[in-house]
């Protein structure tokens, strides 16, 4: 007897009716808006099992083992080129995802992916500083995070590569900087800021910035954008030195057995209405540019003009022993 | 006999190999191994990852679980032995109080530290009570420091303090105690040589189910301590997280239990007593 005949036997009953083919999407919590699945499921006439995760590290310790059993993840940019290395993405037949050219140009050939051979561009963002108004000078550049006037109402986002991102930008450095010289500088930047923070926290100051307890806040655009909608006294700068953005991506994985499916969800996603919706409801920037005009969006946070992304530098994948410092410098910093 | 014996633990065996011992083994293979360089594992076997254990980093870190732990449970022991001992006394009133002991439970730990964060921000309940009552001008910072991760920890797992002690002075002959005073004890010498020792096996009890959790900690530190201070558990939970560092993960985490067992057997090394 074959595998999949002896399971069907075992499974008994429900094997009775007639099965339809199942999608298994692993994608990050809050990126889909509350009708998308349901709508696929109902027009390709399919089952999507759906899953969520809070961070790529979540996902990639799944998907390493080449037999996780799902068929399309959300990795970002800078996962690329590793998981592809790792032999885990399967190539894209662009023939089937018709959808694609809905992309902004930004995203139509990314550094990451140049002709999309792998990826396909879902949201995007950037981390600046979220503030309140009654800030005076506001803040503008993120050297302003280390003013005394400050202390005890600042955060900084529980994220090494973002916390040591904005010191490297405030030391004059590239986010990606492998340098440990100038790694152990930037770290140091980071030991003498903790001293004025309140703490590192991701999505959950929020709360405190829209209620006054935090001034200023180093945050994503997106949650920046849900708090500047709760609340009318705050704003959002990116910084002057610059600052760091990523976009997370949709991929098959090689592993799937659904690769026209596969393709056939992915093409969905990138409808300009089905697009639309999604940022509709999270608040997200969409890497799709028909689905802005739909929106007619024009949050400047969500947005950024083209002279302020020329400020802007995308993560990428790090060299083994430069993250291995990296890591032990956040304990460091952790432990200071 | 023997063999009867042998099968009714047979069980008992089944369940601590493949819920305790082999999960350990697993974690112990995991931590002679190398950091894979995107998660993971990869060759070769080494001891690189408990040398690594030494540096005066990590080192610090344990010294700062060890002391809040130890602080948390001494907290705990000052707060939770009266109580017990008020409990014990209550006559009918008893099962009442250990109910509401116990009541937190039916809330998930999440959700209650939560609840704390919310009491103890700049605009949570006690800064506005205070400041409302014109107390304090400017709020007090209540929240994202030690003394709120010690407080969180304290609250936590006062229960585990409690419930033991209790159970050790509820078995406690009260005549003891009056027989001590009538040979001319004073209070104070009956309650340290006569209640203290008899109640031991009970606080030692709670020593152990509060200090180990409050040794592992992650969640607390974390939330009410805003991720600036690091606890053992804080360290594993990133390496197995942000650093992707599995192998040294599983190394911290087997190293912390090193400490953990040593104080085990100090503390039951005793013969033929029981644990409660």
């Amino acid at each position: 007897m074959r595998r999949r005949s002896f399971l069907g036997a075992v499974a008994g009953f429900p094997a009775c009716r007639p099965k339809r083919p199942r999608l298994n999407v692993f994608n990050w919590s809050s990126y889909v808006a509350r009708n998308t699945i349901p709508d696929f499921e109902r027009e390709f006439d399919v089952d999507v099992r759906y899953g969520i995760y809070e961070s790529n590290e979540e996902m990639l310790a799944r998907v390493l083992s080449g037999n996780s059993g799902w068929d399309v993840v959300f990795p970002s940019n800078y996962l690329i080129l590793p998981m592809r290395e790792n032999n885990l993405l399967a190539p894209l037949q662009h023939g089937w995802l018709p959808n694609a050219g809905n992309l902004d140009r930004r995203f139509q050939n990314p550094a990451w992916d140049p002709a999309l051979d792998y990826s396909v561009p879902y949201m995007w963002g950037a981390s600046g500083i979220l503030f309140n108004r009654s800030l005076s000078p506001a803040p503008a550049s993120w050297a302003d995070l280390w003013e005394p006037r400050l202390n005890g109402r600042i955060t900084m986002l529980d994220d090494p590569a973002e916390v040591l991102g904005a010191c490297l930008k405030k030391i004059g450095e590239s986010i990606n900087a492998t340098d440990p010289a100038v790694l152990l500088r930037a770290k140091e930047e980071a030991v003498r800021q903790k001293r004025l923070l309140r703490a590192y926290l991701n999505a959950e100051v929020r709360d405190q910035v829209v209620a006054g307890d935090v001034l200023a806040a180093q945050l994503w655009a997106t949650t920046a954008q849900q708090a500047m909608d709760a609340a009318s006294n705050l704003a959002f700068a990116y910084p002057s030195e610059g600052f760091a953005v990523y976009a997370d991506t949709a991929v098959i994985l090689r592993e799937s057995g659904r690769v026209r499916l596969a393709h056939q969800f992915i093409d969905y996603l990138l409808r300009p209405e089905v697009a639309a919706a999604v940022v509709r409801e999270t608040r997200t920037a969409t890497a799709n540019r028909a689905a802005r005009e739909l929106l007619r969006e024009v949050s400047p946070a969500l947005y950024p003009a083209d002279d302020v992304m020329a400020r802007g530098e995308w993560f990428e994948a790090l060299p083994t022993p430069a993250q291995r410092l990296r890591d032990r410098l956040w304990t460091e910093i952790k432990a200071a | 006999m023997n063999r009867l014996r042998a099968l009714f633990l047979a069980p008992v065996w089944v369940i601590v190999g493949s819920l305790l011992f082999a999960p350990l083994a697993i974690v112990f293979l995991y931590s002679l191994l190398t950091r894979g360089a995107y998660g993971g594992l990869a060759p070769p076997w080494t001891f690189e990852n408990y040398q690594r254990l030494a540096d005066p980093l990590y080192l610090g870190i344990a010294a700062q679980s060890f002391l809040l732990a130890g602080i948390s449970t001494l907290l705990c022991l000052l707060i939770g032995y009266p109580l017990a001992l008020f409990i014990s006394r209550s006559g009918p009133r008893k099962n009442l109080y250990l109910l509401l002991v116990i009541t937190p439970f039916w809330i998930s730990f999440l959700v209650r530290t939560y609840a704390w964060m919310f009491l103890l921000r700049d605009t949570g309940l006690i800064n506005t009570v205070l400041e409302a009552a014109g107390l304090i001008r400017e709020p007090l910072p209540l929240l994202y420091n030690p003394a709120a991760v010690v407080l969180g920890l304290v609250y936590g797992y006062l229960p585990f303090m409690v419930l033991p002690v209790y159970a050790a002075l509820e078995r406690l002959d009260l005549a003891l105690l009056e027989a001590a005073a009538d040979l001319g004890a004073a209070p104070r010498a009956s309650t340290l040589r006569v209640l203290l020792p008899l109640s031991w096996p009970g606080i030692r009890a709670g020593i152990i189910l509060v200090f180990i959790p409050c040794l592992g900690a992650y969640l607390t530190p974390d939330l009410l301590g805003g991720g600036k201070a690091m606890m053992i558990g804080n360290l594993v939970q990133n390496q197995f997280t942000t650093a992707r560092d599995w192998p040294f993960g599983a190394a911290v985490s087997l190293a912390l239990m090193m400490p953990v067992a040593l104080l085990l057997v100090l503390l039951l090394r005793r013969k033929g007593e029981e644990l409660l």
